[in-house]
């Protein structure tokens, strides 16, 4: 029969009306979530490995992490991890691709931020009680520093012997103030470790110098040849 | 309780007459005070009918509709009131200003004229004319021109197509509403409303005549632009028909006076249909609110669960279905009339 439609369509929503509603009052009253949901993305930096899996398998690159070795192991320890949550696409790769759980989704989706940069999920890892190895490990720290520039004092000193002029050309002005001071550096051992050192460390002061000591030179030519003529 | 209002009024006119005023002037001054109580009862009427529109729509969606203002939501209508007030008056620059500032005038007082003649209880009606029902479906047809004002004087396409709308689905739907009251004035023999909830003392003519009311019901659901035949507004369609360009409180006198005529309507099919102010136990004013709210909400829940209806099934429907479905029933309902007249009822 025509119409039957109607009626059925006015009996549902009277239905509806008087029947129980599905709406949830949200901030008095959580939904009920089931264990699969994926909220926030949350990180238990006591299991982590460092083995970087997660950061491969993520799309958008969301996560991020900074490491260092362990003195004297092969083992890595990390020094913060980063969830960048705003492009996360709660896909479950990383939680899939990581061997230890470290990585898991709660239930907390009430991710808005009121700064942009509150979104980033930072993770400090803490740093552990320094035990008394470590200590001294960090008391020879500055070791590797300090043959770094012992070589490079080596490199430097070996190409001045080598090739003076062309080293000390861009401290001086001209070819013949450089042809000078290769002369001076090479007849002085002394003088040349010292601008070898001068022209790592600063090469302004440098530059002084080797101007210094071209300077001398000259004087000291103009009167070696004064004296000479004088002498004829 | 019975006759609270008249109390008041008759008391009204008593003071007025010891104050040296004639019984002209005191007629008039009662006028006034009526005319304000009308106004001031259609302004709370909205009020408290968005809120019911808003629960009743929200129910129906297994929703809870606004309960955060007020009790139940009650006061959420009463914020949204002065949010409109406070809004920016638009008029846009190409449109035509007299025609658009007055069409929202006219049409809420078109749709406050309408309570002059409804019978609020017993002897509770301004102005008793003998000629009510006519009054009442002539000055309900003007708000057309109203909406055919705000469509033209918007200047905007979207305006003017709904309001073409509007005027051909009011054209259309006066004609099976008016012919669905005749068959209830043939039974009662006047025109007068008075006279029609007097005649429906001892059964109403919803039972007499209930092919008119579900006709005088669909029609008038039309008339009202009411979902689902609420092809002038039509958001999906049209934005808002010929109320698209209309912002603040000139939008709201749009609303207001919808929902006007809304209780209106509905008090006219209590009137007409339910028996008007008749009831037991309780005073007639109560009464005749009852059967207006039922109705309202009748209203409600149909706009809220059937779709909109296309425009050529509209006027198809009303012209090919309505029209002679009423016909038929005036004319079944004259041969009854004349049978039993000539039984010697």
């Amino acid at each position: 029969m025509k119409g039957q439609g109607l009626l059925k369509g006015l009996y549902i929503t009277l239905k509806r009306a008087v029947g129980k509603d599905i709406t949830i009052q949200y901030p008095e009253q959580m939904p009920y979530l089931q264990d699969r949901f994926r909220g926030c993305l949350h990180f238990d930096y006591t299991k982590c490995i460092v083995c970087g899996l997660c950061t491969k398998a993520c799309p958008n690159n969301v996560l991020s992490y900074e490491s260092r070795q362990v003195e004297g192991s092969k083992k890595k320890e990390l020094v913060s991890y980063t969830i960048d949550l705003q492009y996360c696409l709660f896909c479950n790769l990383c939680v899939e691709a990581c061997p230890t759980n470290t990585l898991y989704f709660t239930h907390d989706f009430e991710l808005s931020r009121y700064q942009r940069d509150q979104i980033k999920i930072v993770y400090e890892i803490p740093k552990e009680e320094p035990s008394a190895v470590k200590v001294d490990l960090k008391g020879d720290a500055p070791e590797p520093d300090e043959t770094k520039k012992e070589k490079q004092l080596a490199a430097m000193t070996a190409a001045l012997q080598k090739n003076p002029q062309k080293t000390v050309r861009k401290m001086v002005e001209n070819d013949e103030d450089a042809e000078i001071l290769a002369g001076i550096l090479l007849e002085d051992e002394q003088k040349l470790s010292r601008m070898a050192a001068l022209m790592i460390a600063d090469r302004e002061k440098a530059k002084k110098v080797a101007v210094a000591f071209v300077n001398k030179e000259k004087k000291d030519r103009l009167k070696g040849g004064g004296a000479e003529d004088e002498s004829k | 309780m019975e006759h609270f209002f008249l109390n008041i009024a008759h008391s009204l006119i008593v003071w007025l007459m010891g104050l040296g005023l004639s019984s002209k002037g005191a007629d008039l001054v009662l006028l006034i005070v009526q005319w304000i109580c009308i106004v001031a009862i259609v302004t709370i009427n909205v009020i408290v009918l968005i809120w019911l529109e808003r629960k009743v729509a929200g129910f129906m969606q297994q929703r809870l509709g606004p309960n955060r203002l007020g009790p139940a939501g009650m006061f959420q209508t009463i914020a949204d009131a002065i949010k409109l007030l406070t809004k920016e008056d638009i008029i846009p620059s190409a449109a035509d200003r007299i025609i658009f500032r007055t069409a929202p005038i006219f049409f809420i007082i078109i749709a406050v004229m309408l309570y002059v003649v409804l019978p609020m209880g017993d002897g509770m009606q301004i102005v008793d004319l003998n000629v009510g029902v006519f009054y009442f479906i002539s000055v309900a047809s003007l708000s057309t021109i109203c909406l055919l004002m705000a469509g033209w004087g918007s200047n905007n396409k979207w305006s003017l197509l709904g309001a073409m709308r509007s005027v051909a689905q009011m054209i259309s739907y006066e004609i099976p509403l008016a012919f669905s009251l005749l068959g209830v004035i043939m039974i009662a023999g006047s025109l007068s409303l008075s006279d029609i909830v007097a005649a429906q003392n001892n059964i109403w003519f919803i039972i007499l005549q209930p092919v008119a009311f579900i006709t005088f019901f669909i029609a008038a659901t039309a008339e009202l632009n009411r979902g689902p035949f609420d092809m002038p507004e039509a958001e999906q369609e049209l934005t808002a028909g010929a109320y698209t360009e209309y912002t603040g409180m000139r939008w709201a006198l749009f609303f207001l006076a919808e929902y006007t005529n809304l209780v209106a309507v509905s008090a006219l099919a209590s009137t007409m249909f339910l028996g008007g102010w008749h009831g037991p136990w309780l005073p007639s004013w109560i009464w005749i609110i009852i059967k207006t709210y039922l109705v309202m909400l009748i209203f409600m829940w149909m706009k809220w669960t059937f779709p909109r209806i296309r425009m050529d099934h509209l006027m198809s429907f009303s012209w090919k279905v309505l029209i002679p479905v009423t016909l038929a029933n005036i004319l079944v309902t004259g041969a009854g009339i004349q049978f039993l007249a000539g039984m010697g009822w």
